[in-house]
């Protein structure tokens, strides 16, 4: 792994960033929004109900947006090296695979740190909510959701090069197929059995049981932590070997010099 | 004799039962400009990917400065570079942006230095803030010949970097390059299937046609044999015609 080469795509996408106010405001639009909305129905369910739906709700929603952002976020800043026909002359340099992803893994990285800054401070100014009171079980919540992220960012990619740029699209839907199994906004419990089976299998459905437990009893539940680690694990490990099994496919069938 | 800068030894590709290239040998020595000329979809740009390591051969060996691209591909390609009308540097960057993304990629410690060396070269200084959506065809081209020599290259693969331009922008990109190429004694594989810039660029030149090498030489004796002419001048233009048409018949 060379840092000269990762950092390259970092730039790159640092340039597109101030370039492209798109790029910019997904950092920070996108994700105050989500607060603002959800924000309001937390008002009104906080006259209704005791204060932790409040909290579940909105400690739901943040991290909620780093799993959203960082997949989509990994597979979009993909897509921009195929819409500008720049794929092919960057991989024509000694960069290779594993440190061009580490690249675009890094800058969802270094986006969603801003994203979530911009979210902990509307949430606390405007909705009295801290999302810091889940203590240092919120770096352990984002670790897991990172991992997961970043292993659909990578699923996403190898989609695109096998299929071509007409899955981009899928990039940006697909976390909404997790979000039901994720649990949320509501724990595993209200979903119907099979549909709790399914969520087992889903790393960050642990990661919000987690959070609503240390939000009810201040408990951080590290048995839920190590199930979606080890998941996470596992879904890294496939998605990487899934990429590398499409790379091999592609080289041989031609078809990544025609993925423009 | 010296060992030749890049090899390609018995190259085959097929694409399902479709032969793309079909044993391909030929090699290219320290400062040589060799043509790879030949009708469209003949398999020029498939064997520049072959070289890039972008596509898989099933039979052949890539040697570049003596070492195959199966290892080190990464130490090899700090020193080749690869520039093609088909492809552009980032769209929403600066020239100067792009640039420096790509001297990162290189890994170059004077990358400011040499971007305003190169620019000032291909006389585009002025163009360095304008970003590359704004920038004319020959323009862009012109641009990605800038990064092809970023990295001071010694092996150059060049997949028709002036498709599609007019002869003016092609002639100054082929004399600006070739002056480069004196001073650094690059080696170019330049492709191209326009038969007078291969003439005006190339001291040796491959002819192929269906994959397959069916003549080489200088451009003159390419001329002399194919049209069996005692002719001084070279004249690629009748040698295309000939060879395409004649493959093309025996078919
Ligand atoms: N990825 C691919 N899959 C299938 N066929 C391909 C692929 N790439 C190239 N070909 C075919 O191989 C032949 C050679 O193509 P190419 O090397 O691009 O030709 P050239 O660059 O000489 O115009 C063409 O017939 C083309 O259609
Ligand atoms: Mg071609």
């Amino acid at each position: 792994m060379n840092l000269s080469r990762i950092s390259a795509v970092i730039l790159r996408h640092y340039f597109l960033g101030i370039h492209q106010m798109e790029r910019f405001f997904d950092m920070f639009i996108s994700p105050i929004l989500m607060i603002v909305l959800w924000g309001f129905l937390t008002k009104y369910v906080q006259g209704l109900e005791a204060s932790t739906l409040a909290a579940f709700l909105l400690g739901g929603i943040i991290l909620w947006a780093i799993f959203e952002k960082v997949g989509t976020d990994i597979g979009v800043n993909f897509m921009f090296d195929i819409w500008d026909r720049n794929l092919i002359p960057l991989l024509a340099t000694p960069i290779t695979f594993l440190e061009y992803l580490t690249g675009l893994i890094s800058i969802s990285l270094i986006k969603i740190l801003f994203s979530f800054v911009a979210m902990w401070i509307m949430a606390s100014i405007f909705y009295g909510f801290q999302i810091t009171s889940l203590g240092f079980g919120l770096a352990l919540f984002g670790l897991n959701l990172f991992i997961f992220a970043s292993a659909f960012g990578i699923f996403n990619i190898s989609l695109v090069l096998r299929f071509g740029h007409q899955m981009g699209p899928l990039t940006w839907i697909l976390p909404f197929f997790v979000q039901p199994f994720a649990a949320v906004f509501y724990p595993v419990s209200v979903l119907p059995p099979f549909f709790q089976k399914v969520s087992y299998f889903i790393p960050i459905s642990h990661v919000f049981e987690g959070m609503r437990e240390v939000l009810r009893s201040g408990q951080f539940s590290a048995e839920l932590f190590w199930t979606a680690f080890i998941l996470n694990i596992v879904y890294l490990a496939a998605s990487i070997s899934f990429f590398a099994y499409i790379l091999r496919n592609i080289l041989k069938s031609g078809r990544l010099v025609k993925v423009i | 004799m010296s060992k030749p800068i890049l090899e390609v030894k018995n190259l085959r590709k097929n694409f399902d039962s479709f032969v793309a290239i079909d044993n391909i040998s030929f090699s290219l020595e320290e400062g040589e400009i060799l043509g790879f000329l030949g009708p469209n979809g003949a398999g020029k740009s498939t064997t520049i990917y072959c070289i890039l390591g972008l596509i898989d051969p099933e039979v052949g060996e890539i040697n570049i400065f003596g070492k195959s691209i199966k290892k080190d591909r990464s130490e090899i390609f700090k020193k080749v570079n690869y520039a093609s009308a088909e492809f552009n540097l980032p769209w929403n960057l600066s020239l100067w942006e792009s640039l420096l993304v790509y001297s990162r990629l290189y890994e170059l410690s004077d990358a400011k230095i040499r971007i305003s060396e190169l620019l000032e070269i291909f006389e585009m200084t002025h163009l360095k803030n304008t970003p590359i959506r704004d920038l004319s065809l020959g323009l862009r081209a012109r641009g990605n010949l800038c990064k092809a020599l970023l990295n001071r290259p010694k092996l150059l693969l060049l997949d028709e970097p002036m498709a599609s331009m007019d002869p003016d922008v092609v002639d100054k990109g082929i004399n600006l390059l070739r002056q480069i190429q004196k001073e650094d004694k690059i080696s170019i594989l330049y492709t191209s299937h326009n038969m007078w810039e291969i003439e005006e660029v190339a001291s040796n030149v491959i002819f192929i046609n269906h994959g397959q090498i069916v003549a080489s030489g200088t451009p003159l004796e390419l001329t002399q044999k194919v049209l069996k002419l005692e002719s001084g001048e070279p004249n690629l233009r009748d040698v295309f015609i000939h060879l395409s048409r004649a493959k093309n018949e025996s078919k």
